[in-house]
């Protein structure tokens, strides 16, 4: 078996590898040895590939295309349904589709937008995949030319309390993988100096296997200095710039596309990890968004997984042009690195400019400014093939449709049977109001304060509505962020985000299209038409039938929720293969949205206002309780998740919006976790003032009317004296009057029934669930 | 001098992370501020881009992770500006040249010596030190900061004393520490210079703990000047609440239009060296 890998003679390691005649048991341990992460039958399209060419491949080349091919960065298995569902949703508002969308903001402005799953590594090392998560997102976005203005965190973990004793062998404990995720998103986002303004922490026995750390950024740009992920003519340069390469990071991909056993744990453990270092990558924003504005740029991409292997092939075939690359003269962190390792390294903080010659000098001077290493490394060429040399030996030659192009596959689904309806409930708790305390306190509703604290969420002096509002020292969640881009105009944008793990796991089409019903409500609530999403996809492994079909279904519904609700898909992330030794992750859609503010001193937020003023209920209020917080409480499993009507959640987003231009809404906040009563008790915190409603008969029982969480509702404020207003706006769209602000409780009534909790006595209880959970006694 | 011809230089190196936004409200003010690299100052660049910091009328160090701040925060920038800029620093502090740091520019301004600068224009090795939150990590949070100063310094003219500012505190290591030995007297020294500017508030006005105070600050400190006064430092960052918009609770009081409370320090520094020079 050895002699399958001879060394080259040339001074340095470089091994060819006995493809041609190899047997499809070698082939398949080829792939294993090299750590491919190939099947065989990729295997035998490579062999075919180089039995045409009538030699044998080099590692360089077979490494290439173990990165090229992977499910990361192919998204081979997935292609198929992204395709068929989410590709097609498109407005006239879409500028570009690469690294990151490209959106319209005004005629002479845009904003880039992408979120994507760190899942593998910062199950292993939580802090250090955390911060190569956000490193990442910001390349994506610095990729299309545009200056990142916010990051968002969906954070997803098993329970925090979760008993060490029943811990399956080799898992790491929610704690840790919390503490330690949560330190390395503060510690490289505050670094490097772009506000973290939006996320959500989950908590389910369902990741204690695979947590799911997603990070989304925003970015924004004029026009003029917008770049695309390709090089524009021959001749142009590749100037690779930022940190050094060395040998962190090496497969990070190929792990990334296999289940996380306990041999892929060894694999990331040993350097799959790349190490993040913000004070290379704030310089590195500056100096690519000064060259880009400058005009200086004919292209532009980021290094991610996969390294240099992915970029220069990339860059190459969306420009229809070849590449040559000199890899002796890529800046080294160490000495030694064998070519195929310096080709697909992973190292941070680097991104590829693609400068026409005449630009190169004066790119490296502003490099050279921020102390930002920069070299040009290779070039574009006529033709389609890619060359790459190292001291003069040629180490790679392959054509770039081969090579970059990837397989694609049709896999089968099996589709599993979704409950059709509510679960059976039990006799109606006697004592309410203990539920409500106990929903208050869990982990998923209770404040998250100590972890949105732990951020910079004002860096950049330019977020006007943060993720907590209301009353200074009291504030509550907020539904969505809005930063101001520009100081000369009101327009801004607002971002949110949502996840549905719990709803996905029960029907996974409802999951997929209430993240999308979620994130919208939460823009409009803030005052911001939804604009555009991009979804990041964490499910299990594509090649068995049933978790595919979990992935497809959610697609699906994520497609004609968005198509339906008139907002563009221009950019997602698809995270497979989150597998481990306690089974599948707990499939989890989670979505970044972006809204237009048209003008900002329109805002909304979610805390009370004033005393005397009335509330509204937006919406309709059905039985959806699978995968409520309601019955996570009461201990009840499945269910029906909630449904949704997107034709009236669009007319009611309209009349919303309406009003609140109109001037007449003073507070508002989306109905999801624990329903109306926890949208209300929030509302109140935030306000620092209580709230009297009185819900009208229905057949529903109260219990159920309270914490249901049907799609497509909001609890409104609004302003004394404007509630003609806003009843003309809401025209059309249904609502019901639901009561008044004031006293010192939350209060909820119907008949002889009632809900309540003081103020007094649930804001300890809900500020401190998880400082206490997170302190280890 | 008209605002128009005061000149800014917001000095910045790898990691310090609010220059832009620094740059943009001076010059919203209608001052001409621009961003330079230590390097410029130093002369480690090209000539056409270097500059003297002679040229400059205010001097801001702004926010920031300053070279990471891994060793203690503003340690690295501050070792940098005086193993290259002292004397040029000290001829500028002389001057009676304003001198801004926020945030980590206070740390910066602390770890070179030149706050609160008891021995001397900038001494030798810092006498105090700004170390880490009593939470043991990252706040970011509104503050409210009382001007408690007599107004001996250049950056309250807009502030009267006893005003209670709006301004966001976003920091690791904001908990000023005076040697423990020396505390009482130093502090008495700081009040009789009447160096002690801001302090941090409760919402009704009262010297707070935590959360109020984000640090643990001594004597609830959240802004230092030097005894001349036109050295400045200042932990929350003015410049995140230099609109209305940008308050914290504008959506409850005050409304999104116009100037906000942070303004008024940058504004103070500008009228001070609009009458003085």
């Amino acid at each position: 078996m050895g002699a399958r890998y001879v060394q080259r003679s040339v001074p340095f390691p470089l091994h060819e590898i006995r493809l041609v005649d190899a047997s499809d048991r070698d082939l398949e341990r080829i792939s294993k040895d090299l750590g491919l992460a190939l099947s065989v039958d990729e295997m035998k399209r490579v062999q075919d590939y180089f039995g045409r060419a009538g030699r044998n491949p080099t590692d360089v080349e077979l490494q290439s295309l173990g990165q090229a091919w992977s499910e990361h960065c192919c998204y081979k298995s997935s292609k198929v349904f992204l395709k068929e569902f989410i590709f097609p949703v498109q407005t006239p508002d879409v500028i570009d589709r690469g690294d990151a969308g490209v959106m319209a903001f005004d005629d002479d402005h845009a904003y880039a937008l992408r979120i994507e799953s760190h899942n593998h590594p910062s199950a292993v090392v939580p802090y250090g995949g955390a911060t190569t998560g956000i490193g990442g997102i910001l390349r994506d976005v610095l990729a299309m030319g545009a200056q990142p203005i916010a990051l968002v965190d969906p954070l997803h973990f098993g329970p925090l309390d979760y008993p060490f004793e029943k811990l399956p062998r080799g898992l790491k404990h929610p704690k840790y993988l919390f503490g330690g995720v949560v330190a390395g998103i503060r510690d490289y986002g505050n670094r490097v100096g772009i506000p973290t303004v939006a996320g959500c922490v989950a908590f389910d026995d369902g990741y204690l296997g695979n947590i799911v750390v997603n990070v989304g950024c925003v970015g924004f740009a004029k026009r003029s200095q917008l770049q695309r992920n390709r090089v524009q003519e021959a001749g142009d340069v590749f100037v690779l710039a930022g940190g050094l390469t060395g040998r962190d990071g090496i497969h990070g991909v190929t792990f990334a596309s296999v289940d996380l056993t306990e041999k892929a744990v060894g694999g990331w453990e040993a350097g799959a990890v790349q190490l993040g270092d913000p004070i290379m990558k704030e310089p590195l924003i500056h100096a690519v968004v000064e060259s880009a504005e400058a005009g200086l740029l004919h292209g532009l991409k980021d290094l991610g997984g996969g390294g240099l292997s992915c970029v220069v092939g990339e860059l190459a075939l969306n420009g229809g042009l070849g590449a040559e690359v000199d890899l002796d003269t890529v800046p080294l962190k160490e000495l030694g690195l064998a070519p195929w390792e310096i080709w697909v390294s992973e190292s941070q903080e680097r991104m590829m400019l693609v400068v026409p010659p005449e630009n190169v000098a004066k790119v490296l001077r502003i490099c050279d400014l921020y102390d930002v290493p920069a070299t040009p490394i290779g070039r574009a060429v006529p033709g389609k093939t890619c060359r790459v040399r190292y001291k003069g030996e040629t180490v790679l030659e392959m054509d770039l449709e081969f090579y970059t192009g990837g397989p694609e596959y049709r896999r089968p689904v099996h589709a599993l049977p979704v409950p059709t309806k509510t679960a059976k409930l039990p006799a109606k708790p006697r004592n309410l109001d203990s539920i409500l305390l106990k929903i208050l306190k869990s982990p998923n509703v209770a404040s998250k304060e100590y972890v949105i604290r732990q951020y910079d969420h004002e860096v950049r002096a330019s977020t006007v509505l943060r993720p907590l509002q209301g009353v200074i020292g009291k504030a509550a969640h907020g539904d969505a962020a809005v930063v101001k881009p520009l100081v000369d105009s009101w327009r801004a944008l607002a971002i949110a985000v949502s996840s549905t793990g719990a709803y996905t796991a029960l029907d996974p089409f409802r999951g997929g299209a209430t993240a999308v019903d979620e994130v919208c409500r939460n823009l409009v609530a803030v005052g911001a038409r939804p604009h555009a999403i991009t979804n990041c996809l964490n499910f299990g492994n594509p090649e068995k039938p049933d978790r595919l079909w979990f992935f497809r279904e959610a697609v699906r519904g994520i497609g004609e929720a968005a198509r339906a609700l008139g907002v563009a898909i221009p950019s997602g992330n698809v995270s497979l293969y989150n597998e481990s030794s306690a089974g599948p992750v707990l499939p989890t859609p989670a979505i970044l949205g972006v809204g237009i503010v048209e003008d900002l001193r329109r805002c909304v937020t979610s805390d009370l206002k004033r005393a005397g003023d009335r509330l509204y209920l937006v919406g309709t209020t059905g039985a959806d309780l699978g995968g409520s917080e309601y019955y996570r409480a009461l201990g009840i499993d499945g269910g029906a998740p909630p449904s949704v009507d997107l034709p009236a959640t669009k007319a009611a987003m309209a009349g919303l919006l309406r009003a609140m231009a109109g001037g007449s809404v003073a507070a508002c906040h989306d109905l999801s976790h624990g329903g109306l009563a926890v949208a209300a008790a929030e509302m109140a915190l935030g306000g620092d003032v209580g709230v009297r409603l009185r819900l009208p008969p229905s057949d529903l029982r109260f219990d159920i009317a309270v914490f249901s969480e049907s799609n497509g509702r909001w609890l409104v404020e609004t302003r004394k004296g404007e509630e003609d207003s806003f009843l003309d706006a809401m025209a059309g769209v249904a609502f019901t009057a639901l009561g008044r602000v004031g006293g010192n409780d939350v209060e909820i009534g119907r008949g002889g029934e009632a809900i309540r909790g003081a103020l007094a006595s649930i804001r300890k209880p809900w500020t401190e669930a998880i400082p206490n959970l997170v302190v280890v006694s | 001098m008209k605002v128009s011809d005061v000149r800014v230089g917001v000095l910045f190196i790898e990691g310090t992370n609010c220059e832009d936004e620094s740059v943009a409200y001076f010059r919203a003010l209608g001052a001409r501020a621009e961003k330079v690299h230590l390097k410029q100052l130093t002369g480690d660049v090209p000539k056409a881009m270097a500059r003297k910091l002679e040229d400059y009328d205010i001097l801001m160090i702004p926010g920031g992770f300053a070279a990471g701040d891994y060793i203690r925060a503003g340690a690295i920038f501050a070792a940098r500006l005086k193993w290259k800029l002292s004397k040029d620093l000290t001829d500028f502090v002389e001057a009676g040249k304003p001198v801004f740091g926020v945030c980590n520019g206070f740390q910066v301004l602390v770890e070179a010596g030149l706050l609160p600068g008891l021995g001397g224009t900038m001494t030798e090795t810092p006498e105090a030190v700004l170390a880490i939150n009593d939470s043991g990590h990252y706040e970011c949070r509104p503050t409210l900061l009382k001007q408690v100063s007599r107004g001996g310094n250049a950056f309250v003219s807009k502030v009267p004393r006893g005003r209670v500012l709006k301004v966001i505190a976003a920091h690791a290591e904001g908990k000023i520490l005076f040697p423990r030995e020396r505390e009482k007297k130093v502090l008495k020294e700081l009040l009789e210079n009447d160096q002690v500017v801001f302090r941090y508030v409760d919402d009704r006005g009262r010297y707070a703990g935590y959360p109020w105070c984000p640090s643990g600050a001594t004597y609830n400190i959240a802004a230092l000047s030097n005894p001349a006064g036109n050295v400045f430092g200042i932990q929350p960052h003015p410049e995140r609440c230099f609109f209305a918009y940008l308050h914290p609770d504008w959506t409850r009081e005050g409304g999104p239009g116009g100037l906000g409370d942070g303004s008024a320090i940058f504004q103070s520094a500008l009228s001070y060296v609009t009458r003085k020079f």
